[in-house]
């Protein structure tokens, strides 16, 4: 992971975190901090975390499901971005995202309300071992050049075009087209990056 | 703070940097406020009298950026984005996880934001810091600002006004006003029996 140079260099209390759990990738280049980093890493697939070449990720939390497969390009650069995967995260290369931003690829608990309570059982100390209710999944996907501001929210199923420019504070809750530039809750298009 | 810029309560071990003015009567709860300031400005962030940074709060700061803190200003937890000026008012009430930014740190344009993201690796630390031109921050006094709130670059908030939670501020706010939303717009101005109401 950090060179020992690299690890010299940075301010103590940053990068305290040991190694990452086995079904982790890093490809060269790419600086991972953060002691909280896996502490929610559940995921028992092959190759669950890709993060391609020369990536920076600074406080970032991979919090993935037993299922959950996140993958990351090249040349990306996150800094205390909330990863809650259940299913999939594709992220293209050149992609930013800021400070406490959220991604998920789920809605956590089921929306009908019997189903609901089904679920708060089977999470409950008293549910040990008792199924959950479906809950809907659905992959993100975000392609090369985006750019997502801080405390931005990005839902499950979004698909983020190339290029697009999400201003902070945004919450995204459809299909961004490429190059479009949005904000708002829900985030609406207010124009295009050139 | 002791004579080597330490705070004797603070549970990170780092310093007050030199050109961080902090009146003597000012509270800062860590120095982790500051690991992501780099300013060489002189008096680069200015604590006025009564003015108080707690847990959350980070001051990233880039080499030209200055900020100030009024009088009595209670900053809970903002991450401070600034590299040419953000300034906060007398009593002014800031939230935890506000982020208010004079700049947006990469271009608007995708290709050049590529070339920043290549420059990125080989940086210690490894920053994004692309010359884009920042627009100053302006919150004035007695201005409150509710919890996830963004105020973004350029962006002037008048006296006495009050930013409701997870608003994203894109655009200036008169003085005694109350917006909210994302965008966030204007609610309702404060009366005039609100403006004339006085402690008691």
């Amino acid at each position: 992971m950090t060179t020992t140079d690299e690890k010299a260099a940075l301010a103590p209390g940053r990068w305290t975190h040991g190694l990452p759990p086995p079904n982790v990738v890093l490809q060269p280049g790419t600086l991972l901090s953060g002691d909280l980093a896996f502490k929610r890493f559940r995921s028992k697939v092959e190759r669950a975390l890709v993060i391609g070449a020369h990536c920076t990720m600074d406080g970032v939390h991979f919090d993935l499901g037993e299922q959950g497969r996140v993958t990351i390009g090249d040349y990306c650069y996150f800094t205390n971005a909330v990863l809650l995967c259940e299913l999939e995260l594709l992220i293209g290369n050149y992609v930013l995202i800021g400070w406490n931003t959220t991604i998920t690829d789920t809605d956590f608990h089921p929306l009908a309300p019997a189903e609901r309570i089904a679920d708060a059982i089977a999470c409950s100390p008293l549910g040990q071992g008792r199924p959950r209710p479906a809950v809907v999944k659905r992959p993100v996907v975000i392609e090369d050049n985006v750019w997502i501001g801080p405390n931005a929210t990005i839902l499950k199923g979004v698909h983020i075009g190339a290029g697009a420019f999400v201003e902070p504070g945004s919450m995204v809750t459809r299909d961004v087209p490429a190059r479009a530039h949005v904000l708002g809750n829900p985030a609406q298009i207010i124009g295009e990056v050139p | 703070m002791t004579p080597d810029r330490r705070l004797e309560w603070d549970w990170y071990p780092g310093t007050i940097p030199e050109n961080v003015v902090i009146d003597e009567t000012a509270y800062v709860e860590t120095t982790f406020s500051f690991t992501f300031f780099r300013s060489q400005r002189s008096a680069a962030i200015r604590y006025g009298r009564g003015a108080s940074t707690y847990l959350g709060t980070l001051f990233d700061v880039g080499p030209q950026g200055r900020v100030t803190l009024g009088q009595f200003a209670l900053v809970h937890g903002a991450r401070i984005i600034c590299d040419a000026e953000v300034s906060i008012g007398d009593y002014a009430l800031i939230s935890w996880n506000v982020v208010l930014m004079d700049t947006y740190r990469v271009p608007l344009d995708a290709a050049s934001r590529r070339r920043e993201l290549e420059l990125v690796p080989t940086r210690v630390p490894r920053l994004a810091c692309a010359d884009v031109p920042a627009r100053p921050v302006r919150l004035g006094a007695n201005v409150w600002i509710g919890f996830d709130a963004c105020v973004l670059p350029g962006v002037t908030i008048g006296e006495g006004s009050i930013i409701g939670a997870r608003s994203v501020v894109a655009a200036d706010v008169p003085p005694f006003t109350i917006v909210a939303g994302n965008p966030a717009r204007v609610i309702r101005e404060l009366t005039e029996e609100e403006k004339n109401r006085h402690a008691t």
